[in-house]
């Protein structure tokens, strides 16, 4: 127990950055978890847990430091010290290796000279492929080295030397994961528009759907589009190719993904149909048991089951690096939508039936109910005084008759108020502008003093009285 | 008979014009005498011909006695006859609305009578509301011109496209056509007048407390039609008190007309900001941060004359707290509705359960809100919200919509006249003449076969078919 003071205070740090901290401890095994992932993508999930996670902190930084001195980019290794340095000032990992340091720094601009000094001698050759494959390979290492802007610039430069299709793919495929990594989702969105204009045979289409289908899903997360990125991971399609694409996220992460969102954008008839009998998603639903049964638990009806389950598991979605901020509207989404769901057959329901089966240990549906009602999303109306949940019963009889009075006062001041409209222009009454002072605060032309002028006027009617 | 009639009054006008020039007794000693023996309501024109020397320029003989003749002709004149002297009548009424011959409640009740006899449906604007307006307003004697004020005005002196009706005392005229500055019933009207108006008249029913009406009279202000990015004045008034009554109104701030000029909609948003600011705050749970805002801007009120107005806002805002309620409850415990609504006055919630029964009993007896206060066996006070409006059954569902429909009817002599109107224009009959010519063109059997008018369609091919 010796670390648990520096984790504490370490976690203080984290609070007052307002960052998110998960103090229960998650299901997965932190090694088989990383092992699902490659590329950069492994260091920003090991800090990401580090930063989060009290149980798994100090594994989890260590784990980082390894990961970084794996690579080349200095910064990171930097940024996973600096955590480690307070969090476990007692661990090996949190020396500082400035020989490693200085040795990467040097290695990374001999080789950033040595790419540089290519590219020029190919673009002296004037041969375009070898341009664009040294303007790859700069793209690359700088992508490694952590200089994400040089690294998009190097890429974009590929763009005109590509020749062909295959070509422009792979540019814009580079692009995506920069912008990826730079967590610019509107970019996103705009590259992978034109990675698909353009006619492609249908095997083509398969092999590179995954991918695409995967990053739209992902930025249309982010956007806080849940519908759209629900149906962008439930159409990933073939998990066999969607395997390559673990750079960016694993099979797991589809299924969850893919169906936590349905669960908090789509009826029980489209969740039937679109989650629970889509052939190609099932294959993911497999590695992830736990959602396919908290789907099936919702579209049967037993929706505390179906919340029970997808509350054990909140700590891991709060450590998925996509997943973390949205979880608090994810599960309320969830949590409304059984609520609605749960009281659509009843008229009145007590609350105490309310109560067991939605509310959390200690705490009060009755505020979310009313959050609920306020915000329409719940037709009903609470009695506090019978304890009950009464449904709002329209009576369509009332409605008809206040709608057709309504309808016939409506006319009838519209009808006024247009002719008193078209009578004032008649009379050229309108009140108008001077052309050249348009635009000024007040180019008032009337009623400057009117109040003065009442009192003008009443004088005159005096002095001609009196 | 309307001919003959017209004719008698000419004539009798002529003779009345040299008999008050060169009266063969004085007028000024034996006015009064005189006016006992006019009957108002049957020699309307006879009896103001002399009422209007004694009181015009100055009043000469008995005060009294004259003065009391005046009301009562104003309240009884034949309004047939008076067409043909309304310059006479408006110099009158613009005396009377002076404030300083009559008692204000007299003179108000007077000129209100007036006007409607003049034209009953009370659907013309005239130079001579605007005075009673402002008379009735700054005098606070605001009861006897409602039944002026509450009329829609929909014509306006001054329209385009008058034509001198061939008898002025034919009772089928539409107001618009007699009352005129030619006729003499108004003096010419500017915009500014017409904004004063229902800007004095929105005014009048706060006072009255008749939210629903002051924001329909703002609203005229607020939407007035504009020309040229043109706004007044009185239009940005107009908006910062219609933007605190629609709070009292509906609770919360509605969305300006659609037709609202476009250069007096940016106005409004520079100008109304601190009362846009207290209106988005008005329908929120924040009464703590309404009250800052509110306490923040006390100056502009001040200066804005609000002050009365803002404070009817706060006051009511827990009141549209509770009516709120209703969305979310069905029934809820008085102690319950108590932590639940604050007062904008305090910023914080009323200090027994006893008060917020008070304020309930109240909204419930004013009519404000449908609900009924019960008590539990156990002692729990609490309040039912009953629906807004229950069903009516076939026969009284029946008889409102005749009232409506009488309603509607009612509009048809404004349509009538509006269509008289606009059916009578130059351009509109130049637009019909043209289109008769066409449409005879057509029926004519012409050897182009309808060249032309296909010409007219651009349809070049189709001419040239039809003449092979």
């Amino acid at each position: 127990m010796a670390s648990a003071d520096p984790i504490l205070h370490f976690f203080t740090i984290i609070e007052n950055q307002s960052g998110v901290i998960v103090n229960e401890t998650p299901k997965l095994d932190l090694d088989l978890y990383i092992a699902n992932y490659r590329g950069r993508t492994c260091f920003d999930r090991l800090l990401l847990v580090g930063r989060s996670s009290v149980p798994l902190c100090v594994d989890a930084l260590k784990a980082a430091i390894t990961e970084a001195k794996k690579g080349k980019d200095v910064q990171r290794y930097r940024d996973a010290w600096e955590c480690i340095r307070i969090a476990a000032p007692n661990e090996p990992e949190s020396k500082w290796d400035p020989a490693w340091v200085e040795m990467t720094e040097k290695a990374n601009k001999i080789e950033t000279a040595r790419l540089e000094a290519e590219l020029k001698q190919y673009k002296n050759n004037l041969v375009k492929e070898s341009i664009r494959i040294g303007l790859r390979d700069l793209g690359e290492h700088l992508e490694q080295v952590g200089e994400l802007a040089a690294a998009s610039d190097a890429y974009l430069r590929m763009r005109p030397e590509a020749s062909t299709q295959a070509h422009i793919l792979i540019v814009t495929k580079h692009l995506i994961g920069i912008v990826l990594q730079r967590r610019d989702w509107p970019s996103v969105l705009a590259n992978v528009g034109k990675m698909m204009t353009n006619g492609m045979s249908d095997d083509e289409q398969k092999l590179h759907q995954p991918f695409q289908k995967l990053v739209t899903g992902i930025a249309n997360l982010h956007s806080d589009k849940f519908y759209e990125a629900a149906r962008n991971f439930l159409e990933v399609g073939d998990p066999s190719i969607c395997q390559s694409c673990n750079d960016i996220m694993s099979l797991n992460d589809v299924a969850t993904y893919g169906g936590l969102l349905a669960l908090a954008s789509m009826d029980r008839s489209e969740l039937q149909s679109r989650v629970l009998d889509n052939s190609n998603f099932r294959n993911y639903l497999e590695l992830e048991p736990h959602i396919r049964k908290a789907v099936s638990m919702f579209v049967n009806g037993r929706y505390s089951a179906c919340l029970s389950i997808l509350e054990s598991y909140r700590a891991d979605y709060l450590l998925d690096i996509h997943l973390q901020g949205h979880v608090p509207a994810i599960f309320s989404a969830i949590r409304n939508k059984c609520i609605v769901q749960y009281f659509i057959p009843f008229s009145c329901v007590t609350l105490e039936s309310m109560h067991k089966s939605f509310a959390k240990p200690g705490e009060s549906l009755e505020s979310e109910l009313i959050a609920m009602i306020r915000s329409g999303k719940l037709k009903a109306r609470i009695n506090t005084i019978d304890k009950l949940l009464v449904a709002v019963s329209i009576d369509d009889r009332i409605e008809m008759q206040k709608k057709g009075l309504e309808t016939a006062k409506v006319y009838e001041t519209e009808a006024l108020e247009r002719i008193r409209r078209m009578n004032i222009v008649a009379a050229d009454l309108e009140v108008k502008g001077n052309r050249k002072s348009q635009g000024s605060a007040l180019p008032s032309i009337a009623g400057e003093t009117w109040f003065d002028d009442t009192r003008r006027q009443l004088s005159q009617a005096e002095s001609t009285a009196g | 008979m309307d001919p003959a009639l017209a004719t008698f009054i000419q004539t009798h006008l002529v003779k009345l014009a040299e008999l008050i020039k060169e009266p063969p007794l004085p007028l000024d000693q034996y006015g009064a005498q005189l006016l006992e023996l006019i009957d108002p309501e049957v020699n309307s024109l006879s009896y103001m011909a002399v009422l209007h020397t004694l009181l015009l320029p100055n009043v000469t003989g008995p005060r009294e006695v004259i003065l009391e003749k005046l009301v009562k002709f104003l309240l009884g004149f034949d309004p047939r006859q008076i067409r043909y002297a309304g310059s006479h009548l408006l110099e009158i009424l613009t005396l009377v609305c002076g404030g300083s011959i009559l008692p204000p409640s007299v003179a108000v009740e007077a000129v209100s009578t007036a006007i409607l006899k003049i034209d009953p449906a009370g659907a013309m604007f005239t130079s001579s509301h605007l005075q009673l307006a402002r008379l009735a307003y700054s005098t606070n004697n605001i009861d006897p011109a409602l039944k002026v004020i509450e009329k829609n005005i929909v014509f306006y002196p001054g329209m385009a496209n008058w034509k001198k009706p061939s008898m002025l005392c034919d009772m089928t005229l539409s107001p618009s056509v007699y009352i005129h500055k030619e006729t003499g019933f108004t003096n010419p009207v500017k915009a500014a007048s017409v904004l004063e108006y229902d800007m004095l008249a929105g005014m009048m029913f706060c006072s009255k407390r008749d939210w629903t009406k002051a924001h329909a009279a703002f609203e005229r202000v607020v939407s007035y039609p504009t020309r040229d990015g043109g706004c007044s004045k009185i239009m940005a008034e107009a908006y910062k008190k219609w933007v605190l009554v629609s709070l009292l109104f509906k609770g919360k701030l509605v969305p300006l007309p659609l037709y609202t000029g476009p250069a007096a909609a940016k106005n409004y948003q520079t100008l109304g900001k601190p009362y846009k600011d207290v209106g988005s705050l008005f329908d929120t749970t924040n009464a703590g941060e309404l009250r800052t805002e509110v306490e923040k801007s006390n100056q502009i009120w001040q200066e804005d004359n609000n002050v009365g107005l803002i404070q009817e806002v706060l006051s009511a805002y827990q009141e549209w707290q509770i009516k709120n309620l209703q969305n979310i409850y069905s029934k809820v415990s008085i102690a319950e509705i108590r932590q639940q609504t604050k007062s904008a006055q305090t910023g914080s919630i009323l200090s027994s359960d006893d008060d917020i029964e008070a304020l309930i009993r109240n909204m419930i007896i004013s009519n404000s809100l449908k609900g009924v206060i019960e008590k539990n066996d156990d002692g729990t006070v609490f309040l039912t919200f009953l629906p807004a409006s229950t069903a009516l059954s076939e026969a009284e569902f029946a008889q409102e919509m005749t009232k409506t429909a009488v309603q509607l009817k009612a509009l048809d002599p404004i349509f009538k006249a509006t269509n008289e109107r606009l059916g009578t224009s130059r351009e509109y009959i130049k637009h019909m003449i043209k289109e008769q010519k066409r449409a005879a063109d057509k029926s004519e059997l012409d050897p182009t076969m309808g060249f032309e008018s296909h010409v007219d369609d651009e349809d070049l091919m189709g001419g040239v078919m039809s003449t092979t």
